[in-house]
C-alpha cells in the first residue's frame, strides 16, 4: 500500500515540472494570449527580484558565516546537549539541528559527513536525513520571499518559522525511531 | 526579533573568537618563537650550494607531544623541501598533504588554501652524509580566529551575491511562464479551485485575490521536491500578497502564514540535494520525511496563528490602519 503510493508519488513528480514549463505557453495559446511578448514581460522582472534580493541576503549569510567560523556552533552544541538527551534526542543530531535553519550547504556537508562517519544505515544518519529533508533554512527563505518585496519588518516570521524547525527536530528523530525501530 | 538575532550572531562571533584566541594564547598553543627539533634527511646528496632541494622531516613523535601538549599523535614523517634564501635556511613542508595539528592549523593561518605549504626557519646542524638535526621555527600566529571571522565574511557576503545572481534565470523563466497564466486567466481559475482550502490559513486575503493561485503553485512545487521552482514560485506569491499589503515594509500575517508554510512544508519527495548525497538510500526515508513534514506543517501553521494573536504582534499588523 505505502509502496503504490510512494510510485505514483514518484512518477506524479516526473510531470509536474514539464507540465508547468509546457502547460503554461499551451494554455497561454489555447486563451488567445500573445504568449512570446506577454512572456518577455513577465520575465523581465527577474533580474530586478534578483537584484532586489542581495542586500537581505548579504546581511543574512555574512552573519552566519561568522558565527560558523567562530565554533561558536560546537560551544551551542555543548551547551544544549543536556537539555536535548532530556527529551530523547541523540547527542549525534544535535549540530544538525542547529545547523539546518541557518545554513543549506552547511547542513547538506553536515549530512554527507555522518554518511561517510556511520554509513548510511546508522539510525542517526536516517534522523539528520530526516531532518534535512523535513525543514528549510528558514533564514535563507525569510532573506529571500521578504527582500523580494522589501519586507523589513518581519514580525513574527523568525520564531514561527524556528517553532517550526524545533518540532521538525524531534518529529524526524521520533518517525525514525517509530519506522525503522531502535 | 531579527534585529537581535543578526546582531546577536554577529557579536556572539566576536566575543567566541576573542576568547578561542585568548585561550590559545595564554596555553601558547602555537610555542610562537620556540624551535622544535627534527631529523632531516636529504635522500639526494646533500648540496651546499642548491637553492632548493628535497628533503626528509622525521619527528619524534613524543617530543612533538610534549612540545604542543594538546596535539594529537602525528604520523612520524613528511616529506619537504630545503630552501635556502637570504635570511637562511627555511623547510618547506605539506605541499598538498596533510599536516598534524597543530600545523595544520597554523598553515591555515597562513595561507589561502588549506593545501598551501608552511615554511620554517631552520638551523641546520653540519651535515654528516644524508643525516642531519634542525631546529624548526614558525611564523608566530596570533588572533587565529578573529583572522578567521574576518574571512568568512566577507566570503559569506561575496556567496551571498552569486546565490541571488543565480536566482535570475530561472525566476525569469518561472515569472514569464505565471505571466502567462495570469493573462490567460488560469490563475484565476486555479484560485477559485485552491479557495476553499486555502482561505481559512489567509484570511485577511480578499476573495479570489490572485495571491492564492500562486501560493497554490509554490506548494505544490514544494510538496513534489521542486525546489527550483518552488523558489521562484514563492517569490511571486510574496509579490502578489504584497498588493495586499498598505505597508511598504512591515510583513502581513499571510506573508508570515506563506513563509512558515514554505520553511515547513510537506514533501513527498525528498530535495535533490539529499538524493545526491545519499544515493538510493533516500527511498527508504521517504515516509519519515513525509511524517516528520507533516508533523512541521501543523506546527508551522499554529505557530504563525497563534504568535499572530499575541498582543506585540497583534499591534504590529499593517492590516489593523486599513480596516
Amino acid at each position: 500500500m505505502l509502496e503504490t503510493i510512494r510510485s505514483i508519488v514518484s512518477i506524479l513528480s516526473y510531470f509536474v515540472l514539464p507540465a508547468i514549463l509546457v502547460g503554461f505557453p499551451l494554455y497561454g495559446l489555447i486563451k488567445g494570449v500573445r504568449v512570446y511578448e506577454v512572456f518577455v514581460e513577465g520575465a523581465k522582472e527577474g533580474f530586478e527580484i534578483a537584484v532586489m534580493i542581495i542586500p537581505y541576503l548579504v546581511a543574512i549569510l555574512f552573519a552566519i558565516g561568522m558565527f560558523r567560523a567562530s565554533g561558536a556552533m560546537d560551544f551551542l552544541v555543548d551547551t544544549l546537549d543536556p537539555v536535548l538527551g532530556f527529551i530523547g534526542i541523540p547527542a549525534e543530531v544535535l549540530p544538525m539541528a542547529i545547523m539546518r535553519p541557518l545554513t543549506g550547504s552547511g547542513s547538506a556537508a553536515l549530512v554527507a559527513d555522518m554518511v561517510a562517519q556511520y554509513g548510511e544505515d546508522a539510525l542517526i544518519v536516517k534522523m539528520v536525513a530526516t531532518m534535512f529533508g523535513s525543514t528549510e533554512t528558514t533564514f535563507y527563505v525569510i532573506a529571500v520571499y521578504f527582500g523580494a518585496v522589501n519586507i523589513r519588518k518581519t514580525r513574527h516570521a523568525v520564531p514561527a518559522g524556528l517553532f517550526a524547525d524545533g518540532v521538525g527536530v524531534i518529529a524526524s528523530v521520533y518517525a525514525v525511531r517509530l519506522l525503522f525501530g531502535g | 526579533m531579527l534585529n537581535y538575532i543578526w546582531a546577536g550572531l554577529i557579536i556572539f562571533s566576536l566575543v567566541f573568537a576573542l576568547s578561542t584566541d585568548v585561550q590559545e594564547l595564554s596555553t601558547d598553543r602555537y610555542r610562537n618563537g620556540d624551535a622544535f627539533e627534527v631529523t632531516v634527511t636529504f635522500p639526494d646528496e646533500y648540496d651546499a650550494e642548491a637553492r632548493r632541494q628535497p628533503v626528509t622531516v622525521d619527528l619524534d613523535t613524543t617530543a612533538f607531544q610534549s612540545f604542543y601538549p594538546e596535539a594529537p599523535a602525528p604520523e612520524p614523517r613528511y616529506e619537504g623541501q630545503l630552501v635556502q634564501t637570504q635570511d637562511g635556511n627555511q623547510i618547506v613542508l605539506g605541499s598538498g598533504t596533510e599536516l598534524p595539528q597543530p600545523w595544520q592549523d597554523m598553515r591555515d593561518f597562513y595561507g589561502d588554501e588549506t593545501s598551501d605549504p608552511i615554511r620554517a626557519a631552520a638551523q641546520l646542524d653540519a651535515v654528516t652524509g644524508a643525516v642531519t638535526q634542525a631546529r624548526l621555527t614558525f611564523e608566530p600566529v596570533h588572533f587565529r580566529k578573529l583572522n578567521d571571522i574576518a574571512a568568512a565574511g566577507l566570503n559569506f557576503a561575496e556567496t551571498a551575491a552569486s546565490l541571488a545572481l543565480g536566482l535570475i534565470g530561472v525566476l525569469a523563466l518561472v515569472l514569464g511562464l505565471l505571466k502567462i497564466g495570469e493573462e490567460g486567466g488560469l490563475i484565476h481559475s486555479l484560485t477559485r479551485f485552491v479557495q476553499p482550502v486555502l482561505r481559512p490559513l489567509f484570511p485577511e486575503l480578499p476573495k479570489d485575490h490572485p495571491a492564492m493561485g500562486t501560493i497554490a503553485l509554490n506548494l505544490l512545487a514544494n510538496v513534489f521536491g521542486l525546489g527550483n521552482a518552488a523558489t521562484p514560485l514563492g517569490i511571486k506569491a510574496m509579490e502578489d500578497l504584497q498588493k495586499a499589503n498598505p505597508s511598504e515594509e512591515t510583513a502581513t500575517n499571510s506573508m508570515v502564514m506563506l513563509l512558515a508554510l514554505n520553511t515547513s512544508s510537506v514533501q513527498l519527495v525528498p530535495p535533490v540535494l539529499l538524493i545526491a548525497i545519499m544515493g538510493l538510500q533516500v527511498n527508504e526515508l521517504v515516509f519519515s520525511i513525509a511524517l516528520a513534514t507533516a508533523c512541521t506543517t501543523v506546527a508551522g501553521i499554529a505557530g504563525a496563528v497563534f504568535l499572530s494573536r499575541m498582543k506585540r504582534f497583534a499591534d504590529s499588523n499593517p492590516m489593523n490602519d486599513s480596516s
